[in-house]
């Protein structure tokens, strides 16, 4: 009974120790300024365009705001339009359940100036329209800061991504010869056994 | 094994195990391969399984397919009420097929005419596409409707439940299966050095071909019936060639037919359903990681293996004792407790108890599943086909109604819909209770005492005058002779001619 009562306080703590841990997006600042390569409205192929990402911080905040950044991760973020019923990717407030950033461009440790990375789109981003988006964290892994190429309501400054079909010609011809491969041998298979009564006969 | 006891014909082959009249053999031991009938059984569940396979291949890959065909939730939710459409009307029509050419012919054609839908499902590009190439590989779930007319066609009375239970829960398995399997592929390749968006798409080659092959097997080595397959029967004139209309016609007119195929739709109807949405609602419910959620979905699908087969099984065994009063009986309570079960996993809120609750429930469904096959063989002799494709088709029915009522958008929450869902289920039972047949009674009423209430005039009432001048219907009578058991322990009181009691053992 003491052992249960015990399990059950200690997966309850941790439940809220998971909750109360991660960041809210709400409370973080906006003290990065981020601009990357896309033009608004431009459409980029993945495996073959680039991305060139620039970061800083944002000269106009007073010094040491920048004091707890450790590290910079720039990701690859839906923007609104791209959600639209598609509740894998809903923006939640609570940072460890939001999936609005789901691609990694790069990560750093933390630079106040001169932070540029050129970034081939990887080959399993799916077709779809972005901004980009930078996290500061702490030195305990905690989004404390933030930077996006677009406005607050995700509107301004998106570019689409164009994913790749995945299809190849083999595998087309595979798939056409396989299926004619079925029907044929069902007919050969009818064939035969009409055969076989007609001889039986 | 036991020695062959066959009737003194001598032009008939011996069979490896004991037989009735009509050649059905009278035991199943599980792990033999004796032809023909135990082979006809290992034939019929593994094509089967590869048809639930390839048919929800494509729900354990959503993650990867959703993001490279662009996907939304409405497209993802039409695809997964397509993939259970298609099969609706292919059941009723795979049943008629059976009838008249045989479950060997109709199985392996229509498994070779959906593979291309399998392998074309890697040339797709678009949502369109992904719900044509679901909704025609679903078509292969029909195959479901000649497992069980060859398991009635081999097995006899005392064992055809268990037959039909294990041949449907071990095909079932492979919706199970598939949610372990496809990712599993899916690494493997990735792994080898494909782009996820490619690797996908290969994979399912694997179930295509899996299909291919096991319809290949049917054709090589499976036979219609012990004696034969139908068209050398039906030329040799052992075996007379039947009218599609008056099949269809003997079926359709059957209420009973219609009863089962309404509550099938909410046993089987439902597990299509939970298939389809369990893994989605863990995950979403108690914030679990995709690979936990698939692996609790999987499991519901895996407790066919020993679920629908005890359904059978204990469908023949009630029917030892109380004859067909107890299986139906027993299919009502079964159901009824999968109902309330159902009601439970809608209100639990913690982890274990919903899966504990869960599994609870995966038994209880699939064993009515199971129950229902005990009942469907005795509906009708001449129409069995027809019949088992009513019921069958009932069951997707049942799969996409409930699905479209409960589960389309955000009218419900997953939770409430399931509650509802076995509110459904109870009251879609109920009518196993107007099912009554003369010779044998029903729930509430015994058999008639009147003097035609008996196995053969039930069965032979399927034939006209005409027919019977011709002798079509002398398999009828012998179907009726061996189900002489269904009346329960009274079979000694009753007044039997001497040839049956040297069949039954």
């Amino acid at each position: 009974m003491a052992t249960r009562a015990f399990l059950l306080t200690s997966l309850l703590l941790s439940c809220l120790l998971q909750i109360c841990s991660g960041a809210y997006f709400s409370s973080l600042q906006r003290t990065l300024i981020v601009t990357a390569s896309p033009k608004a409205g431009e459409v980029l192929k993945s495996g073959e365009d680039k991305i060139t990402v620039t970061w800083g911080l944002n000269q106009s905040y007073p010094a040491g705001t920048d004091s707890a950044y450790k590290t910079v991760k720039v990701k690859l973020c839906y923007a609104p339009i791209s959600q639209v019923d598609r509740a894998w990717r809903k923006t939640v407030d609570h940072l460890t359940k939001d999936k609005t950033c789901q691609h990694k461009i790069v990560s750093q440790p933390y630079k106040a100036s001169n932070n540029s990375v050129e970034w081939t789109i990887e080959k399993d981003v799916p077709t779809a329209t972005y901004f980009i988006r930078a996290y500061a964290y702490d030195a305990e892994d905690q989004e404390v800061a933030y930077g996006q190429t677009t406005d607050a309501h995700k509107t301004t400054n998106l570019f689409g991504i164009e994913a790749i079909t995945g299809r190849h010609a083999s595998l087309d011809i595979a798939a056409v010869c396989f299926s004619a491969f079925s029907v044929v041998s069902l007919c050969g298979f009818f064939w035969v056994e009409k055969r076989k009564s007609r001889v039986a006969k | 094994m036991s020695m062959e006891i066959s009737e003194p014909e001598p032009q008939h082959p011996k069979f490896a195990l004991p037989v009735d009249s009509e050649h059905k053999a009278t035991e199943f031991p599980l792990f033999s391969v004796a032809a023909p009938h135990m082979r006809a059984f290992h034939l019929s569940w593994i094509s089967f399984f590869a048809c639930f396979v390839s048919s929800f291949a494509a729900p354990p890959l959503i993650p990867v397919i959703r993001d490279n065909l662009n996907l939304t939730a409405t497209d993802i939710g039409n695809a997964g009420i397509a993939s259970v459409s298609g099969a609706v009307f292919a059941r009723i029509a795979m049943g008629s097929a059976c009838d008249l050419f045989g479950p060997r012919l109709a199985s392996a054609s229509l498994i070779l005419l959906t593979a291309p839908a399998v392998y074309f499902t890697s040339y797709i590009s678009s949502p369109i596409s992904f719900l044509l190439v679901r909704f025609f590989t679903g078509f292969s779930l029909s195959t479901f409707v000649s497992t069980q007319f060859w398991m009635s066609s081999m097995f006899s009375a005392p064992v055809v439940g268990a037959a039909n239970g294990f041949a449907g829960g071990w095909g079932n398995l492979g919706g199970g299966a598939t949610q372990l399997i496809m990712p599993l592929v899916f690494s493997l390749i990735r792994d080898m050095g494909a782009v996820k968006f490619t690797a996908w798409r290969i994979a399912f080659f694997i179930p295509a071909l899996f299909q291919t092959l096991s319809a290949f097997a049917v054709l090589l080595f499976g036979q219609d019936t012990p004696d034969g397959n139908f068209k050398r029967l039906n030329k040799s004139g052992d075996r007379p060639k039947d009218k599609f209309s008056q099949v269809f016609y003997h079926g359709v007119t059957n209420y009973r037919a219609w009863i089962l195929a309404l509550t099938y739709g909410y046993c089987f109807g439902v597990e299509l359903t939970v298939d389809n949405i369990i893994a989605e609602y863990f995950y979403d419910r108690f914030n679990l990681k995709l690979h936990t959620a698939g692996i609790i979905a999987a499991s519901f699908g895996l407790a066919n293996l020993i679920s629908r087969p005890a359904g059978g099984f204990i469908s023949d065994a009630m029917a030892k004792r109380f004859g067909m009063r107890g299986r139906l009986w027993t299919l009502w309570v079964v159901q009824t407790l999968g109902g309330v079960l159902c009601i439970i996993l809608g209100r639990v809120g913690s982890l274990n108890a919903s899966i504990i609750v869960m599994i609870a429930f995966s038994l209880f469904v699939q064993a009515a599943c199971g129950l229902t096959f005990g009942v469907v063989p005795f509906i009708s002799r001449r129409s069995l086909g027809v019949v088992s494709g009513m019921t069958g088709g009932g069951g997707n029915v049942g799969a996409v109604l409930t699905q479209l009522i409960f589960f389309k958008g955000s009218r419900y929450s997953k939770e409430t819909g399931i509650t509802l869902m076995g509110i459904m289920m109870l009251c879609c039972t109920l009518p196993i209770c107007l099912i009554y047949f003369p010779q044998w009674g029903g729930m509430f009423c015994g058999p008639s005492s009147k003097e035609n209430a008996t196995e053969e005039d039930y069965y032979s009432s399927e034939w006209n005058s005409k027919e019977k001048e011709k002798g079509f219907h002398h398999g009828s009578l012998k179907f009726a002779d061996n189900s002489r058991g269904e009346r329960g322990r009274r079979v000694g009181s009753a007044a039997t001619p001497d040839r049956t009691s040297s069949m039954h053992v």
